[in-house]
């Protein structure tokens, strides 16, 4: 009995230890003090007015340099990047799930193998090979290379999660189709499409919040001047500690919990 | 013959563009890369491309030259983030397991609520998880103050820019990386073996090292491997936490593409960090197969 109890103890501490930085980092968002973010004093807005550009204390005075055209440029390039890059993943990542699963081939081992390496490579070899490829085969380091670049992690992400889905079902019910005369596209539009709908989902949802999050690969990729919002924020960090920061990592916090709510109200519903 | 070749040109069509695509932008740079630790860095960041291996020279020790010399410090980094590393994943197995635990006794609704609750925070910025931490180990952070009013210490102590501070951050930001793979093992332990090892005398200690530990040994080995390999290239963290004061070996790749611009000596310095993932995942291999062969 006395062991159980403890290790409740022990599990509650670990959720402490999980939720309380970030849930600081929500509080001190609206604390009032301009000059030691960690002492309270009062509730303000004044963090949230900043970053979207309103009048405040701070910015009246003679000092203060206004950075919301980057921020705004940054956060526009992370969504471009993360909706091109979840869109070609989740397309190349389902095409290779598919291949693997339902069509017996003699690669299809290999595949399933090698398609783990790019989860698994760590980040920063991944981000300078990248680099090094990039400039020596003479292609300029854009949004387009970001793009490419990020690809090639995240079709593995989605193609693990297409593939657990394919392999709950069952393929006889695309035989079926078939045998009743479906043609093949009518098969996989009618069968097969709907039953992986939810996993091809999850991949994209996936790949969207780690693309959104991509620090390391971004930074090596990027090309002077363009920042996608990891990369802005850590700037902001080494420059110095500014009280915006919070405000803006909890509006960061509020948009993926809102994305992986959407994720988990649909994956309900479909059960 | 007809449906045999319409299956081999639909999956074709599956598998074209997707292999191509990642050939070229991904096992493409890689060869590259490797083929770069063996080029001649050039005066001014460039390249030549003629055979040299005193970029491995510089690190392991047989580059003598004037502008090529070995120097124990690159060793010395490498082996600090193998040690940071390997702490990283002590302290996250000594974080999850007990947690893991407790997790697995639960109810099942419960349980699926405990896991996601475990698993969320992945999916929150990095950059901003570590950014609570600046706020909590800064001189004036949170921790300090705690420690000050309690009158712990007078002080404030320097917990940032310390190898704690990034082991702390490392095992912060890995959590899901250990903790899933060892609940998944740890859910799976057979509640009648564990009677039964009581009601045969065994005392606590020797049902966890007899039954419990090597029956979760693969959910260790998976966890420790997958928050090994993010934690030994790392420089985010050291870098937001650790600041110049604990240089881990991504640092070191880091400041050769961006500042000192010697790509090769760069291209090297992966290249012994993926030889050290590859290891690593070859002795798992060995260990959780040895043990599967064993039960």
């Amino acid at each position: 009995m006395r062991l159980s109890r403890l290790l409740t103890v022990y599990g509650i501490a670990f959720f402490v230890f999980v939720y309380a930085p970030i849930l600081l980092v929500v509080l001190f968002s609206f604390n009032a003090n301009p000059v030691n973010m960690m002492i309270w004093d009062g509730f303000t807005l004044d963090w949230y007015r900043l970053i979207f550009g309103m009048e405040t204390e701070v910015t009246k005075s003679s000092t203060y340099v206004d950075s919301t055209p980057q921020l705004y440029a940054a956060v526009r390039t992370s969504l471009i990047v993360a909706l091109s890059t979840t869109a070609i993943s989740t397309l190349f990542g389902t095409a290779l799930a598919l291949a693997v699963a339902r069509y017996r081939f003699r690669l299809a081992g290999l595949y399933r193998a090698l398609l783990l390496v790019p989860m698994i490579m760590p980040d920063i070899v991944l981000g300078i090979a990248l680099l090094i490829f990039f400039i020596t085969i003479g292609m300029n380091l854009s949004v387009l290379t970001i793009i490419v670049g990020q690809c090639t992690f995240l079709i593995s992400y989605v193609f693990v999660t297409v593939s657990a889905r394919l392999a709950q079902l069952d393929s006889s019910i695309e035989e079926a189709s078939a045998d009743l005369g479906a043609s093949p596209l009518q098969t996989f539009r009618k069968v097969t499409l709907p039953t992986i709908a939810p996993g091809v989902f999850g991949g994209a949802l996936l790949a969207f919040i780690i693309s959104m999050d991509d620090l390391v690969i971004t930074y090596f990729i990027a090309g002077a001047g363009r920042t996608t919002l990891p990369i802005h924020i850590w700037g902001m960090l080494r420059r110095g500690i500014k009280p915006e920061i919070n405000a803006i990592a909890t509006l960061m916090l509020l948009f993926t919990i809102a994305v992986a709510s959407i994720g988990l109200y649909i994956r309900s519903r479909r059960k | 013959m007809k449906p045999m070749r319409r299956r081999t040109l639909s999956l074709l069509g599956l598998l074209g563009l997707p292999t191509a695509f990642l050939l070229f932008f991904f096992f493409c740079p890689l060869i590259i890369m490797a083929v770069y630790s063996f080029l001649t860095p050039g005066l001014y960041g460039g390249v030549e491309w003629t055979f040299f291996d005193l970029n491995y020279g510089r690190i392991l020790g047989w580059a003598d030259t004037k502008y090529e010399r070995f120097d124990p410090v690159y060793l010395e980094i490498f082996l600090r983030s193998l040690r940071l590393a390997a702490l990283t994943v002590l302290t996250s197995l000594i974080v999850s397991y007990p947690t893991a635990f407790w997790i697995s006794r639960m109810t099942p609704a419960r349980r699926t609520f405990a896991i996601f609750l475990v698993t969320l925070p992945f999916f929150v910025s990095l950059i901003v998880r570590l950014f609570a931490w600046v706020l909590i180990l800064r001189p004036t952070g949170f921790l300090n103050q705690g420690l000050m009013g309690i009158g712990a210490t007078s002080e404030p102590i320097e917990f940032l820019y310390t190898d704690f501070a990034v082991i702390v951050g490392m095992t912060y930001v890995f959590i899901p990386f250990m903790f899933l793979p060892l609940y998944a093992s740890i859910e799976k332990l057979d509640v009648d073996q564990l009677e039964a090892s009581s009601d045969l005398g065994a005392t606590r200690f020797q049902t966890f090292r007899k039954v419990i530990l090597p029956a979760t040994l693969p959910g260790i080995v998976g966890g420790s491997v997958l928050t090994f390999i993010p934690a030994l290239g790392n420089f985010i963290v050291p870098s937001v936490l650790g600041g110049a004061k604990v240089v881990m070996i991504g640092n070191l790749i880091e400041q050769q593409f961006l500042s000192a611009r010697n790509w090769p000596f760069g291209s090297a310095l992966a290249m012994m960090v993926m030889a050290a993932v590859l290891l690593l995942l070859l002795l798992q291999l060995r260990l959780v197969k040895g043990r599967g062969e064993a039960l």
